[in-house]
């Protein structure tokens, strides 16, 4: 495939070819007005036209496959500011600025900003080595730091509480004559979930373009001695086996060891609904000793969405255990059945010292064979930071974080400002702020504050106009390609590289019935899909049939369990789908593009991990 | 001291590496003693050879010919050849050679269960042994020829073919290669393999030297047109140590190398039946084959060149392993600069320095 796509991006990069100008999108109708949701800078703005319009957006589905609710732009905001100045201001990194963002639409696009001035590019490497090469030369020191640094704030996070206004504030803020009083605890309590989430957000990124830095050398490496070498082989001999994505999952294969050992499957079997499996197992013997288990499993690693963290929407495992007790069904099926459910560990760690071995040997010298060496024990050692920071970040802090905000949700309900304590996500955190003074105020006051009429109808609107936008379909890219892409992030997360832009170009969705995508997982299936664009749907798949979605989660486990293949629209070979997809030996194709506009349910398709392509063999009627 | 044999089988004892069978010869009959599926046959050896231009007197003209070879120019040859290659392939066989070979091929026909059996006459040269000259294609092999006297005139067309004009101006780093000595030929005979597809195969990439890859050429029937280059072959990229196949490309082939019983030789004929849409080998063959190269590889020590057959039941044959010769030759370059730190290596990368050059770049020598 690398080699047939270059020939074709050199051919099409002649004609210039650009995508549509983000100032030429129309809103859906019935969406009108959507800009009130966002910021005015996170908008495409007409005063900055000519520099807009010259730049490539791409869709981030990866991180944000569906409009963003207002609250929920923190993450994004987040990582506009954390990943960007960490690459401009932190490093710098030589090559790479930040990563802007807007909103379209509803939808996230994002575009990279590059270095291309060689003066400059040598001036931002003399503190990027010093910088850089601290981190490097003590990588285990400081994530071991950074461990603690994560743990300390989730930590701060589990704390904060948010209670609703007493009538009389309480006696010991009277009589400790402390002057401060609980509308002020209140106010502190949201600065500091606010200042809590983006110090996390500060310390997501603080090692990762780090990370894959070290990761995209050593690839690069391997494709220049072995060209053609498949990314997941290169990825196979630096990954981990006991990365932290893993655990949650294996907790489960051992709550399913435990209830076979306790004579408890049948309960487990017999009951789909979570209650009343708990409950059934409660009253069962010896279900107090499963319970202990689970409970002790739960915390933390429970704490696993089942999307990728950006989104309070994505359900967890820790509310919502339907996800890992399918899991345990059927891994209390196939140890009955007389399998082994433990992960080949040893097996899995002596092919990659061997597959590691061979190719060390297949070096024309004994310098590369050194310089083979060296990258990948840094690889090595850089990786487990890349895999398991996932868990730290997006899954343990962020779920408890959206809980957080769910409890503020209800302060404003028990307020009278909201009827729902999800409405708080239709709020952007700035307009929190302001609503929560309001509450300040109707309660110091004593008359109704505005909020308790203010809210409701703005809610109800914007409601409305997500629900319209969730139906459109955002192009892939908008704007004008640029000559090279050298940040490291957009090509290791996004998987967007040259060819892709020409591939996206040059896309006849459904022209010739095929769409090419990063080849993430080896092997051929054939099969009908299901097409998921809503998390709730996941329920619907029946056994066999191929997972064609926005993007998948890792926590997604059980699903891959019963589908073939899976295919994505976004995401490259690092991509949280590809790890897991490897993982269970189902083939996968990622960043396609537009699987899922162009791909419906029941239609009969090939996909093809070899070669990173899927075939529709048959449309559904 | 015991005579040298006249005939050598390639699964006898003293086979392997024995250099009466020639290079190609000595060379499959290392094959035979690992293990590798290769058709059984014997050798006509270079002692035959050497026996017969004795006998007949043809040897001092040989030997006068290879010494004024560097100065003849190329059309020349012909005329100055032309009383020595009559002699050889005219004068009478000494009897007790001729019946070594007419022996020989009753005991083929017989383990092979055919009489008249279809067998390829292969030349296996000595001076297949030079340093860096495979003299690839310069010398002949005939295929699917039956009975013995048909293999007997083969066998003298091989000898003659030593003086062919192509061996005799062959030049290997700018010197004639054959001036140099008294270069004796072996002649396999060897069982034909009824191939339903055939190719060759590379234990390293032949375009760039990437020694990670197995590449195969294969075709539909004999792989006599991938070995000429007049059928495009399909194509097929291995990953040597993940065995996967990272690349295909198919052709749809129009035409085969067949035996055609009507002219009773091999030509190439058009195909008729269905197969010529589909890809001659499937995955499961590519990888069989590419699990053969390794371990060929591996037995060898060195990257190899093997030509194979699978015949019409599936079965896999290999028909000739030698050495790979253009890429084991040239000087091993480094892909990196040397002695650099990685954490170096990777800090320059972000700085848009590459960190490797790519692999062995194809400049010819």
């Amino acid at each position: 495939m690398q080699q047939t796509a270059t020939p074709q991006a050199a051919a099409s990069s002649s004609a210039k070819a650009r995508f549509t100008s983000p100032f030429d999108i129309t809103t859906p109708e019935g969406a009108e007005g959507w800009q009130e949701l966002y910021p005015y800078y996170a908008l495409i703005s007409p005063e900055r036209r000519e520099m807009e319009d010259e730049k490539l957006w791409f869709f981030d589905g990866m991180h944000s496959p569906a409009p963003l609710y207002p609250f929920d732009t923190i993450m994004t905001e987040n990582w506009w500011v954390a990943a960007s100045q960490m690459s401009n201001r932190v490093w710098p990194i030589p090559l790479a600025l930040g990563i802007d963002h807007r909103i379209i639409n509803g939808y996230l696009y994002i575009s990279p900003n590059a270095v291309t001035d060689p003066d400059e590019v040598a001036k931002r490497a003399e503190h990027f080595n010093a910088r850089a090469g601290h981190y490097y030369e003590n990588w285990d020191t400081i994530y071991d730091e950074w461990v603690t640094k994560a743990r300390d704030c989730i930590e701060r996070l589990k704390v904060i509480e948010f209670k609703p206004l007493p009538e009389l504030v309480p006696d010991e803020q009277v009589f400790g004559h402390r002057g401060l009083y609980s509308s002020h605890d209140l106010l502190t309590a949201y600065n500091t979930l606010i200042q809590n989430m983006l110090e996390m957000g500060s310390y997501h990124f603080e090692m990762l373009n780090l990370g894959y830095g070290a990761y995209l050398t050593f690839r690069e490496f391997c494709q220049e001695a072995f060209p053609g070498i498949s990314d997941q082989t290169i990825t196979h001999m630096v990954s981990g086996i006991d990365i932290l994505l893993f655990r949650p999952d294996d907790e489960v294969r051992g709550l399913a060891e435990l209830a076979v050992e306790l004579g408890l499957d049948e309960v487990v079997l017999a009951n789909e609904s979570p209650e009343v499996m708990l409950a059934a197992i409660g009253a069962a013997p010896n279900g107090d000793k499963w319970l202990a288990a689970y409970e002790e499993a739960r915390e933390p690693w429970f704490w696993f969405s089942t999307g990728v963290g950006y989104t309070h929407e994505d359900p967890v495992w820790m509310n919502d255990p339907r996800l890992p007790f399918t899991a345990l069904r059927g891994y209390i099926k196939a140890l009955k059945s007389g399998d082994d459910i433990r992960r080949p560990l040893d097996e899995i760690l002596d092919k990659r010292t061997q597959v590691t071995a061979e190719y060390r040997e297949l070096l024309p010298t004994e310098d590369d064979r050194e310089a083979f060496d060296g990258l990948v024990e840094l690889a090595r050692k850089v990786y487990p930071f890349v895999e398991d920071h996932n868990f730290y970040v997006e899954h343990w802090h962020h779920s408890l974080f959206w809980e957080k905000v769910r409890e503020l949700g209800d302060l404003f309900v028990a307020h009278n400002f909201f009827d729902d304590r999800e409405d708080v996500f239709y709020l952007h955190r700035h307009e929190i702020y302001d609503a929560l003074y309001d509450v300040l105020i109707g309660w110091a006051v004593g008359t109704p504050p505005r909020g308790e009429v203010y809210w409701r109808p703005l809610i109800a609107r914007r409601k409305q106009i997500r629900d319209t936008l969730c139906r459109w379909s955002p192009p892939p890219a908008l704007g004008v390609p640029p000559e090279t892409i050298t940040e490291p992030l957009t090509i290791m997360l996004w998987g967007i590289t040259p060819e892709t832009i020409d591939e996206w170009l040059g896309v006849d969705a459904t022209a010739d019935g095929e769409l090419r995508g990063v080849a993430a997982s080896p092997g051929k299936v054939t099969g009908r899909a299901r097409v998921i664009t809503d998390f709730a749907q996941l329920y619907d798949i029946e056994d066999g049939e191929i997972l064609v979605c926005r993007i998948t989660a890792p926590s997604w486990a059980p699903v891959f369990q019963r589908v073939a293949a899976a295919v994505s629209d976004v995401g490259g070979m690092m991509a949280h789908t590809a790890i897991i997809s490897r993982e269970y030996g189902l083939p996968a194709v990622v960043g396609t593009g537009f699987a899922t506009t162009s791909i419906t349910n029941g239609d009969l398709i090939e996909v093809d991990g070899n070669e990173g392509i899927v075939r529709v063999l048959d449309k559904e009627a | 001291m015991t005579q040298a044999p006249y005939i050598l089988w390639l699964d006898d004892a003293s086979a392997p590496g024995n250099a009466l069978l020639g290079g190609k010869f000595a060379s499959l009959a290392h094959s035979t003693a690992a293990g590798l599926a290769v058709p059984p046959g014997f050798g006509v050896t270079t002692a035959a050879y050497r026996h017969f231009m004795t006998a007949t007197g043809l040897a001092e003209e040989a030997a006068r010919i290879r010494a004024r070879a560097p100065h003849m120019a190329l059309n020349e040859i012909k005329g100055e050849t032309a009383r020595l290659v009559e002699g050889i392939k005219t004068a009478p066989l000494p009897p007790e050679l001729d019946t070594k070979i007419r022996e020989s091929y009753a005991v083929l026909e017989r383990r092979t269960g055919v009489s008249e059996t279809p067998v390829a006459v292969r030349s296996s040269g000595e001076s297949e042994d030079l340093e860096g000259a495979s003299f690839a294609g310069q010398y002949e092999t005939y295929l699917w020829i039956c009975g013995v006297d048909a293999v007997i005139r083969h066998i003298r067309a091989c000898w003659a073919g030593m003086f062919g004009d192509a061996v005799l101006s062959y030049r290997v780093d700018g010197e004639n290669a054959v001036a140099a000595g008294d270069f004796g030929m072996c002649v396999g005979i060897q069982q034909m393999v009824q191939a339903r597809a055939a190719g060759v195969m590379f234990t390293l990439n032949p375009l760039n030297g990437d020694r990670s890859k197995v590449v195969m050429e294969a075709c539909w029937g004999l792989g006599e047109g991938v070995v000429k280059g007049d059928i495009t072959p399909a194509q097929f990229t291995v990953d040597k140590v993940t065995l996967e196949i990272l690349d295909r490309k198919t052709v749809e082939q129009t035409e085969t190398y067949c035996f055609d019983p009507a002219a009773g030789e091999v030509t190439l004929m058009p195909m008729a039946d269905e197969r010529c849409r589909k890809p001659c080998l499937d995955d499961e063959q590519v990888l069989e084959l590419a699990k053969l190269a390794k371990q060929i590889e591996r037995q060898r020590g060195a990257p190899q060149d093997i030509e194979w057959a699978i015949g019409e039941r599936g079965e896999l044959r290999v028909l000739q392993v030698r050495p790979e010769t253009v890429w084991s030759h040239r000087e091993t370059k480094s892909l990196v600069e040397k002695g650099q730190s990685p954490v170096n290596r990777v800090l320059a990368r972000f700085a848009g320095v590459k960190v490797a050059a790519k692999a062995a770049q194809g400049e010819s020598r």
